[in-house]
């Protein structure tokens, strides 16, 4: 029930020929819909309860095309309850519902025998298993990967925690959270402002977290390339294997140099707010209409800027003539202010107007100026490029009504990924799982839902 | 059936070994992959097809190469080579090619035609400028996969000549907007998110791509930006504002899914205080004072910050594990370096490089028991490897390498910090 804005392929002032005409041809998520799948016929079974990763990751194998099957318990997932600002839409909050995409949608329960029975059946049919519950229960459920792949060699058992599943710190007992895998991760060590010498600490000069889940987030997208790594690796061998993935390793891995640093040089990152170690200027500065990013950190290009902002003495001033004194921080601050006086009086577009225009005339090295508005999510949507390029989709379905969502990020010319259908109620899709994929009679399908399996 | 309980911990500590990993083999093995990128966004989304078995070969314009490799944390060389290099770049075969004369664009297609992908991240259409983007690669392997990494896509108003770090995608997309306190200005994340978050997708892509090259037998483009990475990250940021209108505020260290859970201060250090649901906010008021289930309530931030303000992490950490909530430290690159468990599980390794010695490195995050990722060897210096893929994958002479040379169409490092190999080494 949810659309992409349809569009020409070419229209308007943007109306682009060349490479540029032929991308847009070959990848507009407007005509994704009429072309084959990547992942065609493999199917993926969710079975991660209160678990923000699980969905990301089967949410992703699902738009490259996996069949997705998620298993909630019989009164629905405990994440439908997760309402920032209380806000529920029929009974479901907005974070599952920003995540509970192009998937079926079974009850069972899982404490029940009969439902333990319906699960196993179920994991047998699967490609890929996508679990955040712990071992023991699975194991309890003859649904751990060792009992499984007995019966079905091929199959991939992606397992989801804080930790992982070996190692001393294994054992933890924690339920993995956005905050946890954050934490652990040493993201938020190197994101926010430092506490000052001598004075108490006020609040905000602490270790930050993301604010969004991207803890979660990216938990789920290492699953699915741990996922899809795995199925490269069946096809070329007939090979299943289990995948086992921590969450605070997930985006630690994104925590830049912090290990070669630490062995070649003996240092840590530390958090420094909006200032860098390694790079200056490289930061957000204060415009008049908010605040704006500029970038500027290679000779060539701290050059360039430093004409843009018409101070091209400085690019010889000692302070700032090389990479290393550029990144000394008394020598951030005051390049800042210099640059923070040129920006305060002209507006974000004004200062990539500025950018734009000196850059282009100048190739290589001396070009990588680079600026952006820090945008508030409001002024994301209100741009005219993301909705050209299909960023963005509004889902209608008769239970949760009109949601703005974001759409698959990968614009692809042969197999392209695609929203396809949205959140729907717990057990929504019992009836056709069961009996379409199961092969359960009518007369079963009765006999267990009367007896409480799902 | 169901097998021994406490199996599956037993069949963990034997299927995912370390130690074992050399042994196995890799899950993208004969997979062939060309870069030609720069900095972090293109090289972290070789970098990760690399570390599960992919052979990346890294197109470096010589003799300066990647300008990534003078990136260096406060001006800080390591045997001639930054240390924020090494990180993005292992398992590389290092080529100094210049895509701007006729004979190098030659050279680069012949790669293309021993290839399956290339990933770059180029500004939009320079590549096909070139005369070496998807559309005259695949005229010369259809089976080609392309993956064309940029700020803001290959197509659209603001597609066409505007340039992206990870911050142009951590500013743009909203991700900022929602980091950090709601009285202080938006937060950039002091790591390069949006380079890594979209690598990451990239490869991701590539990957499905490669599964439906099996069935088509045809290659694809694949047009990624990183912004568009950024705000598809944002979870219900995007329906709050379909619904309300407004813009969902920076919230701080405090989860709004998930109140109380967040970021604390401790007498020692921080520490993350998780509570999912009552199973978990019950214990915390218990731990908190309360006496009586219904009064759950009282686990409120301040309340919570209190109690971690007078503990040590370890003690919040102990007493959530008795309790029946859950926390866990706030930790930092020196803690992660030191971790017995992160080393036990491979995720802080070490590797020993023909040219460096041993280097510590993260490695692989999802682990794989029956073809595990790994990191095999270090970045090395502009062209470290032309031989070998110029010579043994092309069949080049060294005449024919030489003559090349000498019109510095393919070429090596300069003799800079960043570039060139270190002291006392013998090339």
């Amino acid at each position: 029930m949810g659309r992409h804005p349809r569009r020409p392929a070419a229209e308007g002032k943007h109306a682009v020929s060349g490479f540029a005409g032929w991308v847009r041809e070959a990848t507009d998520p407007s005509a994704a819909a009429g072309k084959p799948e990547a992942l065609e016929g493999v199917r993926v079974l969710e079975f991660c309860p209160g678990h923000f990763g699980g969905m990301v990751a089967a949410s992703v194998l699902a738009e490259f095309g996996a069949e997705a099957i998620k298993v909630e318990p019989p009164d629905g997932d405990p994440l439908r309850l997760v309402a920032p600002e209380e806000i529920l839409v029929a009974g479901t909050g907005l974070p599952f519902l920003s995540e509970a995409r192009n998937r079926r949608f079974v009850t069972l329960d899982a404490d029940d025998s009969a439902g333990r029975d319906v699960f196993r059946r179920l994991a047998l049919s699967a490609d890929v298993i996508i679990t955040t519950e712990p071992p023991e229960r699975m194991e309890a459920m003859g649904c751990d990967y060792p009992s499984l792949r007995e019966e079905r060699p091929g199959i991939v058992y992606l397992s989801l925690s804080t930790y992982g599943a070996f190692g001393p710190d294994a054992v933890r007992p924690v339920r993995d959270s956005d905050i946890l895998c954050q934490a652990l991760s040493g993201a938020p060590y190197i994101v926010g402002e430092p506490e000052r010498e001598g004075v108490p600490p006020r609040p905000h000069e602490a270790p930050t977290r993301l604010g969004n889940w991207h803890g979660g987030f990216v938990q789920g997208l290492w699953g699915a390339y741990g996922v899809l790594a795995a199925l490269h690796f069946r096809a070329e061998t007939g090979k299943g294997q289990a995948v086992d993935l921590s969450g605070a390793e997930s985006l630690m891995m994104f925590a830049d140099y912090n290990i070669t640093w630490m062995h070649t040089g003996g240092k840590a990152r530390e958090r420094l707010g909006n200032f860098d170690p390694a790079v200056f200027p490289y930061t957000y500065i204060r415009c008049r209409d908010g605040y704006t990013f500029i970038a500027a950190y290679n000779d060539e290009a701290f050059d360039s800027l430093m004409h843009i902002i018409g101070r091209p003495e400085l690019a010889r001033d000692p302070r700032f003539s090389t990479p290393k004194n550029r990144v000394a921080l008394e020598n951030e601050r005051a390049l800042l202010e210099i640059i923070e006086e040129w920006s305060g009086d002209r507006t974000a577009d004004e200062i990539l107007g500025a950018v734009e225009a000196y850059t282009s005339k100048r190739g290589g090295p001396g070009a990588a100026v680079v600026t952006g508005r820090v945008n508030r999510p409001l002024e994301t949507l209100s741009e005219e490029h993301w909705r050209e390029r299909g960023c963005f989709l509004r889902a209608r379905d008769p239970v949760y009504g009109e949601l703005l969502l974001a759409a698959p990020p990968w614009k692809m010319s042969g197999t392209p990924a695609r929203w396809k259908s949205g959140c729907r109620p717990p057990g929504s899709d019992n009836r056709d799982v069961y009996l379409g994929i199961l092969g359960m009679t009518e007369e079963e399908y009765r006999r267990l839902a009367e007896a409480g399996a799902f | 059936m169901p097998s021994d309980p406490g199996s599956f911990r037993a069949f963990a500590g034997r299927a995912f070994d370390p130690a074992a990993i050399p042994g196995k083999p890799e899950a993208l093995a004969g997979v062939r992959v060309l870069e030609v990128a720069s900095r972090i966004f293109g090289p972290a989304t070789a970098d990760y097809l690399g570390l599960f078995g992919a052979e990346v070969i890294k197109v470096e314009m010589p003799p300066r190469g990647d300008l990534m490799r003078y990136v260096a944390p406060e001006g800080f060389f390591w045997k001639e080579m930054s240390p924020a290099f090494l990180s993005l770049n292992r398992n590389k075969l290092h080529v100094g090619l210049d895509l701007h004369p006729a004979e190098g664009k030659e050279l680069f297609l012949r790669l293309a035609e021993r290839s399956d992908v290339v990933v770059e991240n180029l500004r939009a259409g320079t590549m096909d400028g070139w005369g070496v983007g998807y559309l005259q690669l695949r005229e010369r392997n259809p089976r080609i996969v392309y993956a064309a990494n940029s700020g803001f896509g290959q197509w659209g108003p603001y597609s066409a000549g505007r340039a992206s770090y990870d911050a142009t995608a951590q500013a743009v997309s909203g991700f900022s907007a929602v980091t950090g306190f709601p009285d202080q200005p938006p937060m950039k994340a002091g790591f390069w998110v949006g380079d890594y978050t979209a690598a990451l997708m990239s490869a991701t892509a590539i990957l499905a791509a490669l599964s439906a090259r099996r069935k088509t037998g045809e290659g694809q483009m694949i047009d990624l930006s990183q912004a568009e990475a950024m705000i598809r990250t944002l979870d219900w940021t995007w329906p709050y504002a379909g619904l309300t209108g407004k813009d969902r505020a920076r919230n701080g260290n405090v989860d709004p899914s998930y109140p109380p859970s967040g970021i604390y201060r401790c007498r020692d250090g921080f520490v993350a205080v998780s509570a999912r649901d009552e199973d978990e906010l019950i214990p915390l008021a218990h731990a908190l004072g309360a006496t009586d289930p219904d009064e759950a309530s009282i686990a409120t931030p301040e309340r919570v910050g209190a109690y971690c303000a007078s503990r040590r992490v370890d003690e919040v950490v102990r007493l959530a594990e008795d309790a029946g909530f859950s926390a866990a430290p706030v930790r930092g690159g020196k803690e992660h370096y030191h971790d017995p468990h992160l080393r036990a599980r491979g995720t802080v390794c070490s590797v020993d490089d023909p040219l460096y010695g041993r280097v510590d490195e993260y490695g692989p995050a999802p682990k794989l028991s029956e073809s595990p990722g790994r990191v095999k060897w270090s970045a090395k210096p502009v062209g470290w490897h032309n031989e070998r893929v110029f010579g043994d994958l092309l069949g080049m002479t060294a005449g024919e390498m030489e003559a090349l040379a000498r019109k510095k169409v393919i070429g090596k490092w300069a003799d800079i910090p960043g570039a060139r190999p270190p002291k006392g080494s013998t090339p």
